[in-house]
């Protein structure tokens, strides 16, 4: 496994003058890679270690060109590889033909700033709206993307029968099994589904473009609500990367309480895709069950931040509620009350016949695929491959908290969905010890309102896997940039692999354990 | 017959759910309702997957444009008389989305909205609140006569 120094080193000796690395803090580094060699150097990394897989790709808008940074993660550290094209002709190649989990990035980056990558071009809008005006890229600097005008047009495509046997069925956007509204026409032969496409864009609300109308401050409310389910994950990426330029000196009582919000954001979210499984096979008793043993959590959460969804408990600088010595004995009882539960649950998960008949040996997503898709979280750890933020870039209190990572090999929805329940145990081990381990102390620092100049990335263990945030301030009170690439973004890739060749009857039951939320995915 | 047929929407009201491009806090509280600590079941209330039996529409979210088409659709396709509760601050007016370039802000920017209850999300029980006092709109409760001293 290429360690930091490593792939520093091997990437000089390789390219030499013709790459600029300028490395960051802690392992990081930036790697300035122009004319098609972004290609090269990523082709290098990877051959060098298999863990290298691309996190994000932000778009940006310089004025006179556009860049487009790819985030790449390995083993450890994280790079950045940085390239430039003119904004007259953004043309760029792609590296989907290296790297096929890069494709939806690509996408993104086409339809929101109009970078062509040669080799993933893409008819259509991916993230933006059908009736979207082609040629007006929202994300760029000298578009004012509220004064384009609008009319919604109706869908194009019907339930039409395809080639021969093929008939194409289309899933959603309002659907019984989909509580969001997104779109799959799924192709199929008989029962056997031959094909997958998605359209997603139907919560794409511009929240990337907002941030940067509106103060840092601000900004923590407007991200928490990119997601309602996992909000904490996301206020703590946004501040986690403004603090990294701002560098605070946070507190330690903060580090750990941050730990506990977000460690009981993970309990409720995964509680919450364990019932919904249930439901989604036809098994309503464990939805009940599980939902029912999910309210308790919801009350801790009310009761520690102050609201049972929004809390707005992370800010800049640290926490804005604490823990009174109190309150510690009345969460650690319900917490104990859950654990209590757990031995009962973990043997629906793992010998329940119909849980089995449903689950095992359907969805299967290999441990070369997962890399090669570079999926995140429970999905990746359920394909065997061991990556968690939490252990490999410590963040928080998170260093100093032992706990398990979790990992089944078997890699079908069973297993996703065991990596689940066993992380609701690991959750609660971390809970009692960070209550248990509190430091006194402030809560918060006061900082400053205005960031100077410089960019940071802050990727860390949400519920649905890796989350990460890109932040670029210009020294102003309000960001110049703000990219957010949610878990579900990077696992749907995973989705469209794996349900072809398998049973439509079986899609329901593959795609929640992705565990989707496609409110992130659109943002 | 008329009052046949009130009663039995009030008593059992069919409704069904749409995210118009909500961020998913407002759409698990309403899946929560049905679950065993709020259990709306006991005032007959169902959700209904298929908009053509649907008697309430809960909307949320702030109506993107991708989604308002799909939205005005699905209210086109629910029999008369039909009611749409808009449920949380991005249904009411758009929410901290209002302005943005994908959002409309609102639902009765699309289709006329019946009651709206404000929250950000709102709590499972002001959602039940909100619905009952739709119900109590509909069919509104008998008043006692007030007994002479």
């Amino acid at each position: 496994m290429a360690s930091n120094i490593d792939m520093i080193s091997l990437l000089q000796s390789k390219f030499g003058e013709k790459i600029q690395i300028q490395p960051g803090v802690s392992g990081t580094a930036s790697i300035v890679a122009n004319n098609g060699l972004h290609h090269d150097v990523l082709a290098e990394m990877i051959a060098a270690d298999e863990k290298t897989g691309i996190v994000a790709m932000t778009g940006l808008d310089f004025g006179q060109t556009l860049g487009v940074y790819y985030h790449v993660r390995t083993a450890k550290p994280f790079f950045t590889i940085k390239a430039e094209v003119p904004k007259a002709d953004p043309k760029i190649r792609s590296v989907v033909d290296i790297h096929p989990g890069a494709r939806f990035h690509e996408l993104e980056v086409t339809d929101l700033f109009g970078v062509v990558f040669v080799g993933n071009e893409y008819d259509g809008h991916f993230v933006l709206s059908e009736n979207w005006p082609d040629g007006v890229y929202p994300l760029r600097k000298d578009v004012d993307p509220t004064k384009v005008k609008l009319v919604p047009t109706p869908e194009r495509e019907a339930n039409l029968p395809a080639e021969g046997r093929q008939v194409k069925i289309i899933i959603g956007p309002q659907h019984p099994a989909l509580l969001e509204p997104e779109k799959f026409s799924v192709t199929v032969d008989g029962e056997t589904v031959t094909k997958v496409e998605p359209r997603i864009g139907y919560v794409h609300r511009g929240i990337e473009k907002s941030t940067e109308s509106r103060t840092y401050l601000q900004d923590i409310y407007l991200v928490e609500r990119v997601c309602g389910i996992c909000n904490p994950a996301h206020a703590y990426g946004f501040v986690g990367a403004v603090e990294k330029i701002l560098k605070p000196d946070v507190p330690e009582r903060a580090r750990y309480l941050r730990v506990i919000a977000l460690e009981l954001n993970r309990l409720h979210s995964h509680l919450l895709v364990l019932g919904h499984a249930g439901l989604e096979i036809g098994y309503e008793t464990v939805f009940q069950y599980f939902w029912r043993d999910r309210e308790p959590i919801m009350d801790l959460i009310e009761l520690t931040s102050g609201n049972r969804v929004y809390g707005s408990l992370i800010t800049v600088g640290g926490v804005r509620r604490d823990i009174t010595a109190e309150q510690i004995p009345k969460i650690k009882s319900v917490l104990n009350d859950l654990r209590g539960k757990i031995p009962f649950y973990r043997k629906i998960y793992l010998d329940e016949p119909t849980i089995r008949l449903r689950m095992k040996e359907v969805g299967i997503l290999s441990r070369e695929d997962a890399l090669k898709l570079s999926v995140v979280g429970p999905i990746a750890r359920g394909s065997g491959v061991d990556i968690d933020v939490r252990k490999d870039i410590p963040y928080e209190a998170y260093g100093e908290i032992p706990f398990k990572e979790i990992v089944y090999p078997d890699g079908d929805v069973w297993a996703r969905m065991n990596v689940r329940m066993d992380e609701v145990e690991e959750s609660l081990n971390i809970l009692d010890y960070a209550l248990d381990h509190l430091p006194s102390g402030p809560i918060r620092v006061d900082v400053a309102r205005s960031v100077p100049v410089g960019e940071a990335v802050c990727s860390l263990e949400a519920p649905r896997g890796e989350l990460f945030y890109f932040v670029k301030s210009n020294g102003t009170d309000m960001p110049e940039r703000v990219k957010i690439r949610t878990p579900t973004f990077a696992n749907i890739p995973s989705f469209l692999k794996t349900a072809i060749g398998e049973s439509i009857a079986d899609i329901p039951s593959n795609f929640v354990s992705l565990d989707p939320c496609f409110s992130c995915t659109d943002r | 017959m008329t009052d046949t047929k009130t009663w039995a929407r009030v008593k059992s009201p069919w409704v069904l759910h749409f995210n118009s491009g909500a961020c998913n806090g407002c759409d698990i509280e309403i899946v929560a309702l049905l679950t065993p600590k709020y259990d709306v079941e006991r005032f007959g209330i169902k959700l209904e997957p298929s908009p053509r039996h649907a008697d309430v529409l809960l909307v949320t979210g702030c109506v993107t444009q991708q989604c308002a088409e799909r939205l005005k659709r699905v209210y086109d396709q629910m029999p008369q008389p039909k009611f749409v509760v808009a449920i949380g601050a991005c249904a009411c007016s758009g929410g901290v989305f209002a302005g943005n370039y994908n959002t409309l802000g609102g639902v009765d920017k699309v289709i006329p909205v019946t009651a709206y209850i404000p929250g950000c999300p709102p709590r499972p029980e002001a959602i039940i609140d909100g619905v009952v006092k739709l119900l109590n709109a509909i069919n509104p409760p008998k008043q006692k006569k007030a007994v002479e001293a």
